[in-house]
């Protein structure tokens, strides 16, 4: 039984996580940096902890002292909530080490999904269609070129020490592979010293289709449903829905069994989330498994019901899931817009600083998880995401009203933020078609360039 | 808005969550605190980390079978007389029966381990004190490990590398702590007479009659980053003198700046530092390769003719490849050394062991700098006593060794200073003459740029002295001169014609032997035009040099400067 959780985090994600401990009578300890005195989930909780400096590395990111703040607390589980620790397989170790439950995945689970080679081995020996690529590192162009066969066109150059795209080449046809092979290596041999090189199957315009699903210490896995979260910049999530518009009944099912297949094979117990390119031709491919709760979690909680945060605890706790896969039923739409303190004229530079006044709206169908309030000071030294607002209508149509209308009432003075942006996407006639892909930002920046 | 106690809170839960039964713990191990920048740190980062706070970076102290296993080859380590009689000269009470407990505490015998190890294949003979045990002091049976483990050394002829770290002489055993001092000091004497090589590291703290013995006395000196060194220890000294001594004081970068230190190496670059110092002393004959390749013609027609004052401004150009730039382009494996081991380190003067085709040889630069920052850095290639010192140290230690001697000369004069001649500035130029006119390997000099009298000559007494075609030597600078003899340092320029101080001058006079055409500019990255004539050259030079005795490189060396 779990009588008091450590929350290993800040902002909004550790609200959330506060709320549902209050609501099932679990005390809570929040722990907080230097810079974090005023802020919310320190206010929230029964109990608050400093834990160091503002920097990160001096505080949410010491495992050390919040596995020290977690004893002397005397918490028996910490929740790891989203970014910082919660993919740290060390932190999950050490947890277990010291007699306190780690609310998600075991170690060895979040090691193993978090190495891109090792979790795509278990997709494929589970049967989970992966994005077709060379599974060997190549080196000379000619045998290169007869694995690009296999692989098929359009595909990509990657080298194997690769990143900021040096040494990555898009290749559309045979005739053209030598070259960009060639360059591609020269540039990563010269970048990072390496020659080798992988071929990977371009998926052209794909949206992101990812599926929630529930594992219990039973062996019981049980998918809630997918989110599209399409709309991204940089690879950053701005607007995610569910259910996606593309996805039949019938697709739904196809893909929510490969996401369970995928939970079974790597032996996933807690809340996880399963990534899918899914391409013009209904072909969907495994990208990566999240192994914590995640930022766009509100919009599958509004469709099905449930409530993932406290089914996290529950299962954390050695309870069993109290539904199977049958009574799991997706009901009208959600949508969620992330409010950031950013500037979208000055390239989206963050904007940090104090919210002087804050009105947001309320009513029917409309939720928002925030950690700011008037008087505020949203610190530099953490990510810009401030809020979150997340609507549900009967249909798509409904939700997206709803939230133009909500966008429409946020207030928020004191710092720039990204409102009149979401504002101006959610009238975006491509986005009101539904006829969105991974690329869409990037044509609706240079449609708004245009404009100007 | 203030938030402060606004909420309601679950007071209740609490104090039942505070009675509850099995409680989380930290198991005894996992976390402990750094000492140094007293922040909680995960033990097996440290351990697996060369025992390096995963916070701060700071060093712990390493027991000596880690430290063994963390420079030696794996499984190659061959310990040497492990069981040794403990003794009690004093029979101090109470201390056989410490030794004991020490003993069971450490897993050792006594505070050091000595033996046999291969380094990157290389073998050595390796001692390595550890401070958990008793401080590491030095008694009979320290003292007795580390002389026999040198003369066994000597025997076999093997280098012999050192970790010290120490409280100084054992206090419990008197007067035979003291000897040992002696004892061992005497055995590396032997050692080093039998020309072999030596390299002492110090780590944290090594004070007393450990450093004013084995620790100071190797051919190379390097200690850890921050590691306290000294005789007296800093308490003592503050009680004694009555003052607070200053921050830094006699850790390993105060030492290093006090020409004590050849460097500081960090703890994860020591194993192959020392492999490749290794590698460098292994014993190697001089190549002969050189008599392969033709000659080269020097000399060659002059494009255009260029004033005495022209050149006298060419060499002087801060865009004109430095000393390190000549080191660069010639050879491979560069180490530096530092330090004159009695004052300081002199940035005016870079040296250290480097490869030419492979061969290992002992360069010696002077260096101006390239920018402004650098120039003061290395005060304008201007040398002090302690640079000329440090030069006349690699010498001796290249004479010892076999290696040939390459000196790049750039410099407008020795350093004109107060402290320079507090220290003895003609006598550091005087003793560098003396004993360079009689280094029993092959010496050769090359005058890059300014060649400023006895500043210069005290890298130029050497087998042969090669020249740029736009640098100059001279006795004095033409400014100076005129100043001298005309009372006017206006007429430089007349001077600098007056004094024959070009290339072409000196040539003539038979004060050099080769002159190199320059690129109508050169800079670093044209250096190539003049090194690969150069180095073409310096083949034909240890071809020539390399086959001569001691005594017949002496002779000629007499000769050169006895006909002048």
């Amino acid at each position: 039984m779990i009588r008091k959780i450590l929350i290993a985090n800040r902002g909004e994600i550790a609200v959330r996580i506060i709320r549902a401990c209050r609501e099932m009578s679990i005390a809570t300890v929040a722990v907080y940096s230097e810079a974090d005195r005023e802020a919310l989930h320190a206010k929230l909780a029964d109990e608050a902890i400093c834990i160091g400096e503002a920097p990160a590395s001096e505080s949410y990111l010491s495992m050390e002292r919040i596995i020290s703040a977690a004893v002397v607390s005397g918490a028996d589980a910490v929740h790891p909530g989203f970014g910082f620790l919660s993919e740290n397989s060390k932190f999950a170790d050490l947890c277990r080490q010291c007699g306190i439950t780690f609310i998600g995945p075991d170690a060895e689970v979040i090691e193993k999904l978090g190495n891109k080679q090792e979790a795509r081995k278990t997709m494929i020996e589970a049967g989970v269609p992966v994005i077709p690529g060379t599974e060997e590192a190549l080196e000379d162009w000619q045998e290169a070129f007869k694995a690009a066969k296999k692989v098929g066109y359009p595909l990509m150059i990657k080298a194997a020490l690769g990143g900021g795209g040096k040494g990555m080449r898009e290749v559309y046809d045979p005739a053209g592979f030598e070259e960009a092979f060639r360059t591609a290596q020269k540039e990563a041999v010269s970048g990072f010293g390496d020659g080798r090189m992988y071929l990977e199957r371009l998926i052209q315009n794909p949206r992101h289709i990812e599926f929630q699903i529930l594992a219990d210490n039973y062996g019981n896995v049980v998918h809630l449903g997918e989110r599209d979260c399409s709309i991204q910049r940089n690879h950053q999530k701005l607007i995610e829905e569910a259910p996606s518009m593309v996805l039949t009944e019938k697709m739904r099912e196809k893909m929510g069994e490969a996401a369970v297949k995928a939970a079974k094979a790597a032996g996933y117990v807690n809340a996880g989330t399963i990534e899918f390119l899914l391409d013009k031709g209904n072909h969907f491919y495994f990208m990566e498994m999240n192994t914590r709760i995640q930022v766009e979690h509100p919009v599958t909680e509004w469709v099905t019901g449930v409530d993932l945060v406290k089914a996290q605890i529950k299962i954390a706790a050695g309870e069993k899931l109290e539904f199977a896969q049958k009574d799991i039923r997706i009901q009208g739409h959600a949508i969620e817009c992330r409010i950031n303190a950013e500037n979208p004229e000055k390239g989206f530079k963050p904007s940090p600083g104090t919210v002087q006044d804050m009105y947001l709206p309320g009513g029917k169908g409309i939720r928002i998880d925030t950690a700011v309030y008037s008087g505020y000071t949203i610190p530099v030294w953490y990510d810009s995401m401030i809020a979150k607002l997340i609507v549900w209508g009967k249909g798509r149509k409904e939700a997206i009203r709803k939230m133009q209308s909500a966008l429409g009432e946020v207030i928020i003075e004191g710092v720039d933020t990204n409102v009149d942006y979401q504002y101006e996407i959610l009238h975006d006639q491509d986005y009101l078609d539904g006829n969105i892909d991974v690329e869409f930002i990037q044509r609706f920046s240079e449609m708004q360039d245009s404009a100007k | 808005m203030k938030l402060d106690n606004m909420f309601k809170k679950n007071q209740e839960l609490v104090a039942e969550s505070k009675d509850n039964e099995p409680k989380s713990e930290v198991p005894e191990g996992l976390l402990r605190k750094c000492n140094l920048c007293k922040k909680v740190i995960l033990t097996e980062e440290v351990e697996n980390g060369y025992y390096i706070c995963p916070k701060c970076g700071g060093y712990y102290h390493v027991p000596a079978m880690q430290r063994i296993e963390m420079v030696a080859d794996a499984g190659s380590f061959e310990e040497w007389d492990r069981e040794m009689r403990p003794v009690n000269p004093m029979r101090y009470k109470g201390y056989l029966e410490k030794l004991k407990l020490q003993q069971e505490k450490t897993g050792l015998k006594e505070a050091v381990v000595t033996g046999k190890a291969r380094i990157d294949g290389e073998e050595v003979v390796l001692g390595v004190c550890d401070g958990r045990f008793l401080m590491a002091s030095m008694g009979e049976n320290v003292g007795e490990k580390i002389a026999r483990a040198v003369e066994r050394a000597t025997e076999l002829k093997l280098p012999v590398i050192m970790f010290a770290c120490s409280g100084g002489a054992r206090m419990q055993e008197g007067i035979v702590s003291l000897m040992q001092m002696a004892k061992t000091s005497a055995a590396l004497k032997r050692h080093s007479e039998a020309g072999l090589l030596y390299i002492s590291v110090f780590t944290d703290p090594t004070t007393g009659g450990v450093t004013a013995s084995f620790a100071m006395l190797g051919d190379i000196i390097l200690a850890e980053p921050g590691a306290l060194i000294g005789f007296a220890g800093p308490r003592v000294i503050e009680q004694t003198i009555r003052q607070k001594l200053p921050k830094g004081f006699q850790r390993s970068e105060f030492l290093l700046e006090h020409g004590f230190l050849d460097g500081i190496v960090e703890r994860k670059e020591q194993k192959e530092t020392l492999a490749r110092i290794l590698k460098l002393h292994k014993k190697q004959e001089m190549s002969g390769e050189a008599l392969k390749k033709p000659a080269v013609k020097l000399i060659e027609k002059k494009k255009k003719r260029l004033e005495a004052w022209d050149r006298v401004l060419k060499s002087r150009k801060s865009d004109r490849p430095s000393g390190s730039d000549y080191i660069r382009a010639l050879f491979t494996d560069f180490i530096e050394f530092h330090g004159d081991r009695y004052y300081g380190d002199d940035a005016a003067i870079v040296g250290g062991v480097a490869r030419f085709h492979g061969m290992p040889v002992t360069v010696i630069a002077q260096e101006k700098g390239s920018n402004t920052k650098e120039n003061i850095l290395h005060n304008f290639g201007m040398p002090k006593p302690e640079g000329y010192r440090k030069a006349l140290r690699l010498m001796k230690q290249a004479e010892k060794f076999g290696r040939p001697v390459i000196c790049f000369v750039d410099t407008p004069g020795a350093f004109c200073g107060i402290e320079a001649e507090e220290r003895g500035q003609g006598e550091a130029i005087a003793r560098n003459i003396y004993e360079m006119s009689a280094l029993k390997v092959p010496v050769l000099s090359v005058v890059v740029g300014e060649g400023g009298s006895g500043g210069a000559l005290a890298l130029a007494t050497s087998d042969e002295v090669w020249i740029l075609e736009n640098a100059v030597y001279s006795i004095l600078s033409p400014e100076g001169f005129s100043s001298i003899l005309w009372k006017d340092s206006s007429k430089a320029k007349e001077a600098a014609k007056v004094m024959k101080m070009t290339a072409e001058n000196l040539y003539k006079q038979q004060i050099v032997e080769q002159v190199f055409e320059e690129p109508e500019e050169l800079t670093a990255e044209n250096i190539d035009v003049v090194t690969d004539k150069m180095d073409a050259a310096m083949l034909a030079f240890f071809g020539k040099y390399g086959k001569l005795s001691a005594e017949e490189l002496q002779e000629h060396r007499y000769q050169r400067f006895r006909q002048m």
